[in-house]
């Protein structure tokens, strides 16, 4: 007999005898009474009482070190890796007494995690680059991030403070705007740091091509008109407009903009600001019927389902490109960053336009863009550095530089009419670097429409449901591209599936309470009910067997 | 092993007797000899009882701990609410009915093809190493990665429609699409995946264990002129069936945990293409939009914990039937 | 089988010397085709095996613009590159990321061995009381998959203060119960007479172990070791979560900062490149210990 064929036999012998020998009952006994006292212990350990509010304290003590840690977003972008590690030099050599370790992230979700995860062990960030949505998260937790109207008027420290040692902006010299757009249940809790807001970049040569002339603000009904006449093909199967085998005229890369910005241009909103759910309604309905209707001939498309936008147009694949502001770096034949091979571009003349409206003599567009928040710590001389920290940002050296990186704006009035700035937005045209047009283009169409620009209403979830709305289009486009059935059914079946993705269903509660109370849960449905029934069975099963394996060997 | 320890219990109880202080000190040395077990023990008790047992208990009491978020810290009171919601939610269903369909088609699969194809190996002399070498190849690299080259070969984009697709139309097939497709194409591309990643290792163990099979049977076999497929059956199946068993038990549990293997396909957004784990489903409670529920996270988690353990007893108690010596 | 006539003793001979060889070259040509379907099965199998790896060596050759350029995948290229090598240890610090993954390899190697050298050695051979209940319950430890215990891991290392070291990226990775099933069965195997002749010329238990016991195991050790370096090279999720200090990253985080690196895009072929040096090592380790690993595998019966 080969032995080691007997090992499964043995390991089976072995968990038999093991699970009879109830007779050696003391270590068992032992370890059972144990239970109890481990779980009392560990229940203690669950859930913290939060932080102390943060006290302003009077001065900020120099004789000690700091270490503070800031997370950082960029855009896969060397050059604003760079400024940002610039800053830190900058500031260290001001403060020497504190020290700053970068951590970069590329992207906000993950961001987000990482602070959830850290909530619980106290090892949150001090600055951090995030969406006021994410902060009125974190917010459920008590004290865990700084309210920063005492900051913002302290005389010695506060925005223009007297004992600041570097040039920071007043108050008053932030654009009011960006200011409130950080300010809610209340308080302030973030700082804005960089603004963009979402256009369209336009192949202004095939629009004209196909006979159109682009009027100075779109229409959606002018941009399906366009897309649709695009999507002539010749006899082999290579679209009229561009001789070659693909074509997406209109490709967005933000649903959830999409989405947003359709239903504000309409009127409403896609949510009230308690976080009651306006977004299931019929007036989305019929804005999803449209797009299903263009998905279907092929005339659009999303980034999720096809990519990057910028990749067609510059290729000449696509006619309305909609993208960040911030994107406008890639976008266009002469683009500084390019993402296709070059041989694959098609000379074009890019036109930036607002986004498409439903209104054009009241044109309503996102605004959006990087906010820095600070993290509440047991240490008040601690936040204060990191708010001494997080000002540095509003800078000039930091602002302008940051912005002239990509389609962004300093949200500083300071820094915008500064002769520095001014002289690059003056300077649009002169190389395909640092002065490409069409980035600059684009800088000047959120400069000049500020007051156009709307942000949605912020509490805990609020991320969620955005994502919801940008899913509904994904959705709708993905299932007509399956050639699957879209009506009024699958509509609200999608309606229902979406709530549930994103547990929609309990998000209406103010900022600043307890995350939610217990749902009212209907009867368990029938697969949870297979399962507990089928476990239930296998273990009588299992136990019936052994007992009468015993009995029989009895 | 039954014998061995007969026999040392017999051999103990015929050592001779001893004087008064040396059975002091034989005394001393039997409770330590017995302690002595501990100790050794002790080690692997310290790391598994610190990284093992205690977040399985952490995990346990955090699932009866209702509603707790992350963000706020706080939960409502303890209670089974936790599970109640859990079950209720149609994504652990939908994971769960993944998972499943995942273990009933890659677990038997990938087990058979493993035994041909080392059945195979076994009756072929030259390329046997190299082939063994190759077929191993899959276990060393990095999943994230390969599981990139699949996507890739499977994935149709508005401008080829892919490798595999390719391969269709020439067999004169239509194309499908199988990251973004039909269930059946995800399901498909998902379970192709994961036997690619699951055979290394089965055929390593499987060709060693033919090998290991004593020549003797077979050639007695031959004398009585038995056919290929009856000595198969007969002789090499109930001698490799202690394995076979191990794999398929082993393998269960390995398929039951699967979520990487799904990420590296479908990406980060499981619950958007429909292919969500229960691994996966713990993990989105874990990050949630909404502050993260660790409690709905290990409710979840101890529902799967349950599930594995109740398929591996029934895979023990079948196999103590059907396993051969 | 055909059964010899009775009747004219030459024909009858003669007809059955016909009859066997054409049994025999059946049996040969049968013998042939199998051998054949087996090859083509095989060499199909290897060839859906190593399609994704020469996919991947093709990708990490192929320079960037050319790898997106490529509407329709090719399956060559007409001017490979080594740029791709060049960025993958450049963009990030792939070097020294080898240089951690070492480390973190050969220290969370060491310490398992002994640790489950010893724990095997005492479920195998010792005998005390309560043996069996410890045996159960390690086993059933072997069902609770990593993520269930990923989080308390996480607060247990950052309230211990070992974020971003070397002790907490080794410790929770240290002891599998599968390793110590698979040793304790190939210990088991040794026969009992050594165990007593020992016992018999005085030695202790611990010399036992390791004069006797490692030697006769060592296939299978060398098995444990080489699935021990591999799951160590390629972990990512715990390495990925508590370290956020450069200096302590392992080539798998590596491979996904390259993948988010560079400018705006992912890197895909510099990702392929990196992907191609970090398993380079681990497929000379399974060259140069394949038989060992053979061997092992067998004689422990099993492995988990």
């Amino acid at each position: 007999m080969e032995t080691g064929n007997t090992h499964i036999s043995v390991v089976y012998k072995v968990l038999l005898r093991a699970l009879s020998r109830i007779r050696h009952l003391r270590p068992r006994v032992l370890a059972l009474a144990a239970m109890p006292g481990i779980i009392l212990a560990l229940t203690g350990c669950h859930g913290s009482r939060g932080l102390d509010a943060f006290a302003m304290p009077q001065s900020f003590d120099t004789a000690r070190q700091y270490e503070i840690t800031f997370w950082a977003k960029n855009d896969t972008n060397k050059t604003q890796t760079a400024i940002y590690e610039k800053a830190i030099t900058d500031f260290e050599n001001l403060y020497p007494n504190v020290t700053v370790n970068l951590r970069l992230y590329t992207d906000y979700g993950k961001i987000y995690n990482d602070v959830i995860t850290n909530i619980a062990t106290k090892t949150t960030p001090n600055v951090c680059i995030t969406y006021p949505d994410h902060i009125a998260t974190y917010l459920t937790g008590v004290n865990q991030v700084v309210p920063l109207e005492e900051l913002f008027d302290n005389e010695k420290y506060g925005l223009g403070g007297g004992e600041i040692r570097y040039d920071s902006p007043a108050k008053a010299e932030i654009i009011p705007q960006y200011l409130e757009e950080c300010a809610f249940g209340g308080h302030y809790y973030a700082i804005p740091f960089m603004r963009s807001t979402e256009s369209c970049y336009v192949n202004k040569t095939y629009v004209e091509k196909l006979g159109y002339q682009l009027p100075d603000t779109l229409t959606w009904d002018f941009v399906w008109k366009v897309s649709e006449a695009a999507m002539a093909k010749n006899q082999e199967g290579n679209y009229l407009i561009n001789g070659q085998k693909v074509l997406i005229p209109f490709i967005y890369k933000s649903t959830d903009n999409m989405m947003i910005q359709q239903i504000r241009q309409k009127g409403t909103e896609y949510s009230t600001q308690e976080g009651e759910i306006l977004l299931f309604s019929d007036a989305t309905k019929q804005l999803l019927e449209t797009v299903a209707e263009h998905a279907a001939t092929g005339a659009f498309s999303t980034f999720k389902i096809s990519g990057y936008p910028a990749n067609f147009l510059n290729a000449g694949q696509c006619i309305f490109a909609v993208d960040s502001t911030a994107g406008a770096t890639w976008m266009g034949c002469s683009a500084p960053l390019i993402d296709i091979s070059a041989d694959k571009l098609v000379e074009f003349e890019t036109e930036v336009l607002p986004v498409p409206q439903f209104d054009p003599a009241n044109p309503q567009m996102i605004s959006q863009g990087p906010s820095v928040c600070i993290f509440n710590k047991d240490d008040p001389q601690e936040v204060l550095a990191s708010w001494l920290f997080a000002q540095y940002l509003l800078t000039n050296e930091v602002q302008i530089a940051y912005a002239q990186t990509e389609g962004y704006v300093p949200v500083t009035s300071k820094a915008r009419q500064s002769a520095e700035y001014q002289d690059y937005l003056a300077g649009s045209g002169e190389d395909n670097t640092l002065h490409y047009d069409v980035k600059i283009k684009a800088t000047r169409l959120l400069l000049e429409n500020v007051e156009n620009t709307f942000v949605t209403p912020v509490f805990n979830g609020s991320a969620s449901l955005r994502d919801a709305a940008g899913q509904l289009i994904e959705e709708t486009v993905k299932s007509i591209q399956r050639s699957q059935t879209v009506d009024d059914a699958y509509y609200d079946k999608l309606y229902k599936d979406l709530a549930s993705r994103y547990h929609l269903d309990g998000l209406s509660r103010p900022t600043e309470t307890y995350a939610g109370e217990k749902d009212k849960l209907g009867p368990l449905p029938g697969p949870a009910v297979f399962l507990l029934v089928s476990l239930a069975c296998a273990w009588a099963l299992i136990v019936l067997y052994v007992i009468s394996k015993k009995v029989r060997k009895k | 092993m039954q014998k061995n320890i007969q026999t040392e219990k017999q051999s103990r109880s015929t050592e001779t007797p001893l004087s008064p202080n040396t059975s002091r000190k034989a005394g001393f040395f039997r409770c330590f000899s017995r302690c002595k077990g501990w100790l050794y023990l002790l080690p692997a008790m310290l790391f598994l009882g610190f990284f093992m047992v205690y977040p399985l208990i952490d995990v346990f009491v955090y699932s009866f701990e209702e509603g707790y978020n992350s963000a706020s810290q706080t939960y409502f009171g303890t209670g089974t609410y936790n599970y109640s919601y859990v079950l209720h939610d149609p994504y652990f269903l939908q994971a769960l009915k993944n998972t499943f369909l995942l273990v009933i088609i890659t677990v038997p699969l990938s087990t058979g093809i493993a035994l041909l194809i080392s059945i195979g190996l076994n009756s072929i002399k030259p390329l046997r190493n190299f082939l063994q070498t190759v077929y191993f190849l899959p276990y060393v690299t990095n999943t994230l990665a390969v599981g990139l080259v699949f996507m890739i070969l499977f994935k149709k984009t508005a401008y080829s429609d892919g490798l595999v697709n390719l391969l269709i139309q020439w067999f004169g097939g239509k194309s499908v699409d199988f990251i973004s497709g039909p269930y059946w194409a995800k399901m498909f591309v998902l379970c192709l995946y994961t036997i690619w990643v699951v055979m290394p290792f089965k055929i390593l163990i499987l060709t060693s264990a033919l090998a290991s099979v004593n020549q003797d049977y077979y050639k007695a076999a031959r004398v009585d002129g038995t056919s290929k497929f009856r000595t198969f059956m007969r002789i090499t199946l109930p001698m490799i069936s202690p394995m076979i068993f191990y794999l398929v038990i082993t393998g269960f549990i390995g398929a039951f945990k699967a979520y990487s293997d799904a990420v590296a396909l479908f990406g980060t957004d499981l619950n958007a293409a429909g292919m969500n784990t229960i691994v996966g489903y713990v993990y989105d409670m874990l990050y949630g939009d909404s502050g993260g529920y660790p409690s709905y996270a290990s409710a979840a988690a101890i529902l799967l914990f349950a599930i594995v353990l109740t398929i591996t007893c029934i895979n023990l108690l079948i196999s103590r039937k059907n396993v051969h010596y | 089988m055909k059964e010899t006539a009775k009747s004219n003793g030459l024909q009858t001979e003669i007809g059955n010397q016909a009859d066997y060889d054409s049994i025999g070259k059946k049996a040969r040509s049968r013998r042939r085709v199998l051998d054949a379907i087996t090859y083509v099965f095989l060499a199909l199998w290897a060839v859906i095996v190593l399609f994704p790896f020469y996919w991947m060596i093709l990708t990490s050759v192929k320079s960037y613009g050319a790898y997106n350029s490529e509407y329709i995948p090719k399956f060559f290229t007409l001017s490979p590159t080594l740029q791709n090598y060049v960025d993958a240890f450049t963009a990030v610090p792939l070097g020294r990321y080898f240089l951690n993954t070492i480390i973190f390899t050969v220290i969370t190697t060491a310490i398992m061995i002994v640790v489950i050298t010893l724990a095997a050695f005492a479920f195998a051979r010792l005998d005390f009381k309560g043996r069996n209940l410890a045996f159960l319950l390690f086993l059933s430890l072997m069902m609770i998959p990593n993520e269930l215990v990923i989080i308390t891991n996480y607060v247990t290392i950052t309230n211990l203060n070992m974020r971003n070291t070397f002790q907490g990226l080794i410790l929770p990775s240290v002891t599998s119960v599968f390793y110590i099933y698979l040793l304790k069965e190939n210990f088991e195997q040794v026969p009992d007479s050594m165990y007593k002749a020992a016992k018999v010329d005085g030695t202790s238990d611990m010399k036992y172990l390791l004069k006797v016991l490692v030697p006769i195991s060592k296939p299978t050790l060398i098995t444990i070791t080489i699935l021990k370096v591999i799951e160590c090279w390629n972990s990512y999720v715990w390495p990925r979560l508590i370290t956020d200090d450069e200096a302590y990253y392992l080539v798998s985080n590596g491979i996904q900062e390259i993948r988010e690196n560079g400018f705006g895009r992912e890197n895909i072929p510099a990702m392929m490149a990196a992907v191609v040096v970090i398993s380079f090592p681990l497929i000379v380790l399974f060259l140069a210990f394949h038989k060992k690993i053979m061997a092992g595998v067998s004689r422990g019966g099993i492995k988990g």
